[in-house]
């Protein structure tokens, strides 16, 4: 009887999980053998359909060259990760703070919830091509803002080194409709019976949201902090269309699309060991925020 | 089951909370409204860029509008990205909420293998997927066919649609199942019956999100499809720029266009959602 | 459990991998043709006539063994590269920026050079049968040039008290935008940031050792020289000068302040511009050389035809380019695209007579200057590479800002060169 339950088990989890294994198998699984294989390859124009192992003693080659001697790594993968970090630390308390304010009953407040979407319905290949409007130093709107502090600044913003970072951060920070979105819906889950009881207990408002509701929703917040982190990490299209790495705002994606498309040279070995460590990064990303959250509601707790 | 959760009255709330909720909101318009507001301006300037910022329009130029759908067949475009986006969101959602659900429910070995096998997806750059993808799109002869759109967006985006789906699996308590379980229901029944329409609202969120991107995808359209008459709407914006010049009132008037579609379906779709949100969901 | 989704896993790569390995061509009774014509033609009129001409040789040879099929595609260059790495490439395309080295270096495309000898088509591709030379091979012919001098707004000359005889040298030239930003009426000297990178490019023609760089690929010695430190020195200079607020990393970004406000007094554009111009500047705006009597001319990439297709084929694909390049298309490429065609036997002043359109006179007069120009020589992009000329054109960029100290600038855009080309 057991046997038979479990073999009906055995069967169902495969089941369900075959479609995406499938899914996956057909569209990541070479992919991503080949990065990691490749990234310890001579893989250039000269050998494009046969890539050649380094041999063990040179098997590093394309980890050196990326390290050592490509001048926009180092660069890029700062700029990365603090993209991924301002995702987690600027991202999602926004996001939240607007989903606990969604979550109250206000007049109009269902047309605003619809509004407030509305920039993530924008591509961000469009998006960059209208903040690049809204940032020129000519026409845009940001440099008579900064005028009316100083007076005399003419400069383009997007080529000051700093500034270009934030101003391509500004691009695409604030618009945090989807990651509400999720946040609310989860909010929208905490049982009333919860609240009436804290009511009773006189907590209410935002003392409330903070000892009762984020607490209960902070499955959801680790979810959506991951994929803001991811995101943050992968940021290509702002930098493509706002500043294409000039004044130290290259970033990753960028750099690989650089090493694998725009050279000349079409140098896959070196763009896929960037790729390598694009993965490794992402999955501590991923490690790192499970730990934060599991740590910081520990401490929670107790108090 | 039918613990509705209602809002919080205004009323009921302390000054200090509700000055903070006006905040909130009002920086919410203000963030969304910025572009959507600087967009639709730009698409009614005949020349954008003489006239820039915030200014109002000298007289209001529909020009972009409409060429956008006399001479640009948008029609043709929204039935393309409607069928693509919304089949391979169906497809994927599906293949995702059962897979899912095994992973946030079930002990089994290799799951952890599993869930970083489908996290580190997210990772893997377009260029080091484009040529095997492309390929393989060619050998099972779907190349510039709506298929191979359909097939390419069904498998990209699994990992986030997989978290967020999961996300919601995890909060259902496991109450829900034994009673299930109990009533007779198998593994099917008890999924299908009881905890999909419970997830729903993860379930949505995910198929907006996945939606969203199959849309306003650009980069495999313009690889795998080289008939126009199958192209998707993101192709409206490459029409007015040419390697001389750009066409900003054009652009700007198609970029509009472009998300109409997806806020009136998020506009129909969002009261069902809402009602799904505070009708269906059960926390332990 | 765990084996089993390994196995699984396993049996899935399999199948993957066994379905790598063939090349994919079209039909055999039918000639693919990819272009990037693909704009409407209320957006874009050439697109129109491009595709016109397309269809004109489809027609005639509809009878033929071998279809003729344009196909008009948004990402040509993306999907050569992505049949590129699968070992194929596609029967014939009009390649938008470089043939990607990586297929000539596979045996993927076709030598024209044979044929170009055989049919005395030497004056028919012009530029290309000197430019796109590799070691004795042509793999691509471009039907239209890519042709660059300066445009300058003459009544803002004019008014600065420029003439523009008297920008002999690029000291000159600097002078003269001092005197156009000393006017103080919102006008400023030029498009800097894309349009920069045409700066080096001239001044590096100026000098025969400067030459010889631009037509190799970028080397060590190159990046160290004395001619490029220069080079790179007085352009940024100028920009600096010019304010980053007229820096742009693409040129189209202020080419209305140029065209249309007339508040730019130089734009670094091709001879294409001419259509661009606006009817109440068409007077003002006049092309001229880049100081020194120097032209950027390139002939591009252009038409390339797949290696091993069926000789029907090949013959066929052949034949559409000695069409492309024929007296009578490249007139049409000349009056309709309103580009610089690459067939030197054209008369382009006289087919504008012909035309008697103010627009076509214009492109005529800045064709013939780059044609008759004392030095011409190509694009950077086209030898050095891409990724080579953005990095030298952020640097520019970043000296834009006023303040940004130069020869710092400079040494670090030598170690970034050369780690480029390592």
């Amino acid at each position: 009887m057991k046997n038979k339950l479990s073999r009906r088990r055995k069967a169902f989890i495969m089941a369900f999980l075959a479609p995406t294994l499938i899914a996956f198998c057909v569209f990541y699984l070479y992919p991503i053998l080949t990065v990691f294989l490749t990234s310890f390859c001579k893989w250039d124009y000269t050998n494009i359909t046969n890539p050649e192992f380094f041999g063990w003693k040179e098997m590093w080659s394309n980890y050196d060259y990326i390290f050592n001697i490509y001048p926009y790594f180092w660069e890029a993968l700062k700029n990365s990760a603090v993209w991924a970090l301002l995702g987690v630390v600027v991202q999602i308390p926004i996001a939240t703070l607007i989903a606990l304010a969604f979550s109250r009953k206000v007049k109009g407040i269902k047309t605003i919830r619809n509004i407030y979407i509305i920039p993530n319905m924008i591509s961000s290949a469009a998006m960059g091509m209208i903040f690049l409007q809204l940032y020129s130093p000519l026409y845009g709107v940001v440099n008579p803002v900064i005028q009316n502090f100083d007076k005399g600044f003419s400069e383009n913003i997007l080529l000051l080194k700093g500034p270009a970072f934030w101003a391509i951060t500004g691009a695409y920070i604030f618009f945090t409709g989807t990651t509400t979105l999720m946040i609310l819906g989860n909010v929208m889950a905490v049982p009333e019976e919860i609240r009436e009881a804290a009511m009773l207990d006189g907590v209410s408002g935002i003392k409330q949201d903070w000892y009762i509701t984020i607490p209960m929703i902070k499955g959801t917040l680790k979810t959506v902090s991951i994929l803001a982190a991811t995101s943050g990490f992968l940021l290509y299209n702002e930098v493509f269309f706002l500043t294409k790495g000039a004044a130290g705002t290259y970033s990753i994606s960028y750099v690989i699309r650089e090493l694998a498309i725009t050279s000349p040279r079409t140098q896959f070995g070196r763009a896929n060991a960037v790729a390598v460590i694009q993965i490794l990064a992402g999955m501590l990303i991923i490690v790192a925020v499970n730990i934060i959250y599991s740590i910081s509601f520990k401490k929670n707790r107790k108090a | 089951m039918n613990r509705k959760r209602k809002h919080t009255a205004v009323k009921s709330m302390s000054k200090g909370t509700k000055i903070f909720t006006y905040i909130c909101l009002i920086w919410a318009l203000l963030v969304a409204l910025v572009p959507f507001v600087w967009l639709i301006l730009s698409s009614f300037k005949s020349d954008p860029l003489a006239r820039p910022g915030f200014m109002l329009p000298e007289s209001i130029c529909l020009d972009g509008y409409i060429s956008t759908f006399k001479d640009l067949h948008v029609m043709r475009y929204f039935g393309n990205s409607l069928l693509i986006s919304g089949v391979s969101v169906v497809i994927s959602i599906v293949m995702i909420s059962m897979s899912a659900y095994v992973v946030a429910r079930m002990e089994f070995k290799g799951k952890g293998f599993i869930n970083v096998l489908l996290y580190s997806t997210m990772f893997i750059p377009a260029t080091a997927l484009t040529y095997p993808v492309y390929n393989m799109i060619n050998r099972m002869k779907l190349y510039d066919t709506r298929s191979a759109l359909i097939l390419i967006y069904s498998c990209s985006g699994i990992a986030v649609s997989f978290f967020v789906i999961k996300n919601y699996y995890t909060n259902i308590p496991k109450e829900l199942e034994e009673a299930a379980r109990i009533d007779g229901c198998g593994y099917m029944q008890t999924w299908a019956k009881v905890i999909f329409p419970i997830a729903r609202p993860g379930i949505m969120t995910a198929a907006v999100l996945a939606f969203l991107n199959n849309w306003n995808e650009y980069y495999w359209a313009s690889l795998v499809m080289i008939d126009r008459n199958k192209l998707t709407v993101p192709a409206l914006l490459s029409t007015f720029t040419t390697s001389f010049r750009t066409n900003y009132n054009g652009l700007f008037s198609a970029m509009v266009i472009i998300i109409l579609p997806p806020i009136i379906l998020y506009c129909i779709f969002s009261k069902f959602f809402v009602e799904a949100l505070s009708g269906g969901a059960v926390k332990g | 459990m765990k084996k089993r989704v390994t196995g699984l896993v396993l049996t899935a790569a399999m199948g993957v991998s066994m379905l790598s390995g063939t090349t994919v061509f079209g039909a055999d009774n039918e000639l693919e043709f990819y272009h990037g014509y693909y704009h409407e033609e209320s957006e874009w009129p050439a697109a129109k006539v491009m595709r016109d001409i397309y269809d004109e040789f489809a027609k005639a040879h509809a009878d033929g063994p071998v279809k003729f099929k344009p196909i008009a595609v948004e990402n040509r260059d993306e999907i050569v590269s992505a049949q590129v790495a699968g070992g194929s490439f596609p029967d014939l395309v009009d390649c938008g920026t470089a043939v990607p080295q990586a297929a000539i270096s596979q045996g993927l495309v076709y030598d024209l050079k044979p044929y170009i000898d055989e049919n005395n088509l030497q004056d028919a591709v012009g530029l290309n049968y000197t430019q796109n030379d590799v070691d004795g091979h042509i793999y691509s012919v471009h039907d239209q040039m890519e042709s660059r001098g300066i445009w300058y707004n003459a009544d803002v000359f004019e008014k600065a008290g420029i003439k523009i005889e008297d920008l002999k040298d690029w000291d000159a030239f600097g002078e003269a935008m001092e005197k156009v930003r000393g006017l103080d009426d919102g006008t400023y000297g030029y498009a800097a940031g894309q349009g920069s990178g045409f700066i080096v490019n001239a001044i590096l023609a100026s000098s025969e050792e400067g030459r010889a760089m631009i037509e190799a690929p970028l080397t060590e010695e190159a990046v160290n020289s004395e001619v490029f430190a220069e080079a790179f020195k007085t352009a940024a200079t100028l920009d600096q000068a010019n304010g980053s607020e007229h820096t742009t990393e693409d040129v189209g970004n202020l080419m209305d302040d140029f065209n249309k406000n007339g508040t730019a007094a130089v734009l670094f554009n091709g001879v294409w511009n001419a259509s661009g111009i606006d009817a109440g500047l068409a007077e003002a705006i006049q092309p001229s050389l880049f100081p020194g009597n120097i032209a950027i001319s390139s002939a591009g990439a252009g038409l390339t035809v797949a290696n091993g297709m069926s000789e029907e084929k090949t013959e066929l694909a052949l034949e559409f380019i000695k069409y492309m390049t024929s007296e009578e298309v490249q007139a049409k490429i000349f009056t309709g695209v309103q580009a610089n065609p690459c067939n030197t036997k054209v008369d382009l002043n006289k087919l504008a007579e012909e035309s008697g359109d103010a627009i076509t006179m214009k492109l005529a007069e800045a064709c013939s200057m780059v044609n008759d120009a004392e030095i011409v020589v190509k694009d950077m992009n086209y030898s050095w590479g891409a990724d080579v000329k953005s990095a030298i054109i952020n640097a520019l960029m970043e000296c834009a800002v006023s303040g940004t100290d130069i020869d710092a600038r400079f040494e670090q855009l030598q170690k970034e060169l050369i780690a480029l080309i390592a």
